[in-house]
């Protein structure tokens, strides 16, 4: 049986490899030829894929059944991590913070999302039309191409309570509540965490936007103008439906930033995601399970990182869906 | 549009190159439109959200809300070596040698380092062993480690690394060094943090101490201080510094990812809990919402926390120390190695909280510890470094060099620094403690920081912080 199942396989491979050596050297029909090429091109990739993808994938799933024993536990260990207070905790809401990893990743999406698309909108339709605009897009971009854990680390300065900018300029203008260390309070930490990666993140989706905007021919505005649209009705009605493509794209990738952020969290507070764990996210608890964990817990990492993905994969593909429908 | 040119084509055609109309006004307007916005967005949220301050009656002068002091300027910080750069050194006997090389993986880099290179010098000169060491953060090597036992590998030949890392993996990963090191050889209980039952899997190199409040010898002069001797005592010299002109808050709290807080609190523990409650805190058998544990917070930590005393949270080895070095805040609790940070050591003065009658009080010791991996090839050479490093003789070389005490015995007082003497003076009569966090380790540890953190911003939740702590003990 064994070498029945040895010669099969051998034999496939033998054709394949006649088939690529046959189109490489031009043997045989037009149409084996161009199947031989396609395979040879195909299979390298594919190798690859099942090599540094699927299998670190599957593999992943499949610990994460098991516990730091290694003894088999079904669901055991994604039952652990959502009814974990780590990953949700709004017993007695409303209260501060901490909230959980799973609330705080959602708080995430619901505020650095939209800001950052649409800072980013505005930013690159306002210097559309601006001589010298490209000194402030290269200055706004800067953000993107800093590694997110020096930015982590700018944040403990920017927000110090001692020389931070910004609790300085609260406190000149009055406002001595927040004139504080930011990261140092849980009602401000996570906030302050957001508000910094919009800063940082706001440079992606701008230079995408101002990609789309040159791709709109100006007779349409042009059009609006001898038309007489006002410049709210010629935003909703021509330049962001226009600019779809671009928004499917900026809204897919900052869901996905948004979900995995964990560069910018550790570097600016704790393994614990800070003071309380009040910026704590799932890719952090995942990393503590793994790495900070004695010993161990690679099943509960397992566990975050494919209920992380599973998460990951359905914002994707449902944002993706919706929008190409429409 | 402006400047567009609709109108001198055919109709839909646009054949001049479109030319942006110049808006040097408009981009001035955009940018600071856009930090205006930004603020402004950033702060309501923030103000909305925020929970008000707890109104406390100050201690200190300025209440729990206190603000902390502008920056200092003050150049006389020494270099710190805690941010550079990961980097590799040679070390060769100055003949020639047919050893194999065995590379060291420690923690020191910039000053820290250059303090321990005499120590390799002196090993690879008296040994003819080449060593290589790499500097490598024991938080990097936690990531590296667990992957490269599964293989059966390891980075290095002898490693530095936390006691907690090295009971856990000990039995598994690391060569038993009973024949090599002896407890008798060290100051009592140093090689219990790496001990499984009585197997010993690592040595133990020189240590800091974590004596107590810090203080610049000339400002108290200048203000008249003195040293306390009971709690009353402490309470009024608080009190007094905080009305000193330019004073912040008296006591200055050094912050990074939670450390230093955690330091402080066991100071307080082992004072007023004694040396007897912070041992059974690291050993389980206590538990920390038990009602003498919780009385040391309510009772001697929170009231200086909400009454102001202490600074919120600075970043330890940049703000709080050029802060407190500046004359904006007269204390800092940190570990002896704050001597080999600033610019003038002999102006330092350094004293543990008063001890209450009758109960037997300890002093943290936080022991740098090592091991040999199981899958080193130079087993033979990497013993015997392992042998030197927890040496009298290595030891030596290393605390004359300032900031560490030794743990092998025999270490003549004299070979150390002044400041270094008076540290290692405080250890007299006092019980020596393994760090509480570094002993437990894993998400203990972390937790245990972020919930302090909390506990100094919010005094008022000493309750949930407690409960938050215990239950990440680890079951016993």
């Amino acid at each position: 049986m064994r070498r029945l199942r040895i010669e099969g396989v051998t034999g496939l491979l033998r054709k394949l490899r006649d088939r690529v050596s046959g189109a490489l050297r031009g043997r045989g029909s037009p149409r084996a030829r161009k199947a031989g090429l396609r395979i040879a091109f195909f299979t390298p990739a594919l190798l690859l894929i099942m090599l540094f993808v699927a299998y670190p994938v599957l593999t992943t799933i499949g610990v994460s059944f098991f516990d730091a024993n290694g003894h088999f536990v079904g669901l055991g260990n994604y039952q652990q991590v959502l009814g974990s207070p780590d990953t949700i905790n709004l017993n007695g809401f409303p209260k501060p913070p901490p909230y959980g990893t799973l609330i705080n990743n959602a708080v995430w999406i619901a505020i650095h999302l939209p800001l950052s698309m649409f800072l980013g909108l505005w930013l690159a339709l306002v210097l559309r039309e601006v001589r010298g605009s490209s000194w402030v897009k290269t200055a706004i971009f800067i953000g993107m191409v800093t590694p997110l854990i020096i930015g982590g680390i700018m944040m403990l300065y920017i927000y110090d309570g001692s020389i931070g900018l910004v609790p300085r300029f609260f406190d000149a203008i009055g406002i001595h509540s927040l004139g504080v260390g930011w990261l140092q309070r849980p009602t401000t930490l996570l906030f302050g965490l957001i508000f910094g990666s919009v800063w940082l993140w706001t440079g992606f989706s701008m230079i995408v936007y101002s990609a789309g905007l040159t791709t709109i021919p100006k007779e349409y505005w042009e059009a609006a103008k001898i038309d007489g649209t006002s410049t709210f009705r010629t935003f909703t009605q021509i330049t962001f439906p226009l600019l779809k493509p671009m928004t499917i794209v900026v809204f897919t990738m900052s869901i996905l930033y948004e979900l995995k952020i964990f560069d910018l969290v550790y570097g600016a507070t704790n393994p614990q995601g800070g003071v309380g764990g009040a910026a704590d996210v799932l890719a952090l608890q995942m990393f503590r399970e793994a790495f900070v964990q004695l010993p161990a817990d690679y099943g509960t990492a397992a566990a975050v990182a494919t209920f992380l993905s599973l998460l990951t994969l359905t914002a994707t593909v449902m944002t993706i869906r919706y929008m190409v429908k429409r | 549009m402006a400047g567009s040119s609709v109108g001198e084509g055919a109709p839909g055609e646009s054949t001049e190159r479109y030319r942006p109309p110049s808006g040097r006004s408009k981009l001035i307007i955009i940018v600071v439109a856009l930090l205006v916005v930004t603020n402004v967005v950033t702060g309501l949220t923030a103000f909305y959200l925020a929970q008000p301050p707890v109104a406390v009656t100050p201690l200190c002068g300025t209440g729990a809300s206190v603000r902390s002091a502008s920056v200092s300027t003050s150049g006389d910080i020494g270099a710190s070596g805690d941010a550079s750069p990961v980097f590799t050194v040679h070390f060769a006997p100055p003949y020639r040698t047919t050893q194999a090389t065995i590379t060291l993986i420690g923690p020191w880099a910039g000053s820290e380092f250059d303090h321990f290179k005499p120590v390799l010098e002196n090993f690879t000169t008296s040994t003819g062993i080449p060593v290589t060491y790499q500097q490598m953060r024991q938080e990097q090597l936690q990531q590296v480690l667990p992957a490269d036992f599964a293989t059966q590998t390891a980075p290095g030949d002898v490693i530095f690394m936390i006691s907690s890392f090295i009971k856990a993996n000990g039995p598994q990963h690391m060569i038993k060094v009973n024949a090599n090191i002896s407890d008798s050889d060290f100051l009592p209980g140093s090689l219990d943090p790496v001990k499984v039952g009585s197997d010993i899997y690592g040595g133990v190199y020189t240590g800091k101490v974590k004596p107590g409040f810090w203080y610049r010898k000339s400002f108290f002069q200048a203000h008249n201080l003195t040293v306390p001797t009971t709690y009353a005592e402490f309470k009024s010299l608080l009190v007094t510094i905080s009305k000193i002109k330019g004073i912040r808050t008296p006591i200055v709290s050094g912050d990074s990812v939670g450390w230093p807080l955690s330091d402080v609190t066991e100071h307080f523990i082992a004072t007023y809990g004694g040396a007897s409650m912070h041992r059974a805190l690291t050993n389980g058998t206590k538990r920390w919402t038990d009602t003498d544990v919780r009385a040391v917070f309510a009772d001697r930590l929170v009231p200086l926390l909400a009454g102001g005393c202490f600074s919120e949270p600075l970043e330890w080895n940049t703000v709080a120390l050029a802060n407190w070095w500046g004359g904006l805040h007269a204390l800092y609790f940190m570990g002896s190695w704050i001597t080999g940070l600033v610019d003038n050591a002999t102006d330092l003065g350094v004293f543990s909280l008063p001890p209450p009658t009758g109960t037997t009080t300890g002093i943290v010791f936080g022991g740098d510890y090592f091991f040999v991996p199981k899958y080193t090839t130079h087993q033979t050479e990497a013993l015997i470094l392992l042998k030197y490093l927890a040496s009298k003789d290595g030891q030596t070389i290393q605390v004359k060099q300032g900031g560490h005490i030794a743990t092998a015995l025999g270490v003549p007082l004299s070979d150390y620094p002044t400041v270094d003497r008076g540290v290692a003076q405080l250890m007299n009569g006092v019980v020596i403690l393994s760090d509480l966090d570094d002993t437990i380790g894993g998400t203990f540890q972390t937790n245990f920081w972020s919930q302090l953190q909390l506990l100094w911003v919010s005094p008022n939740q000493l309750d949930s912080v407690l409960a938050a702590i215990q239950a990440k003990m680890p079951a016993s």
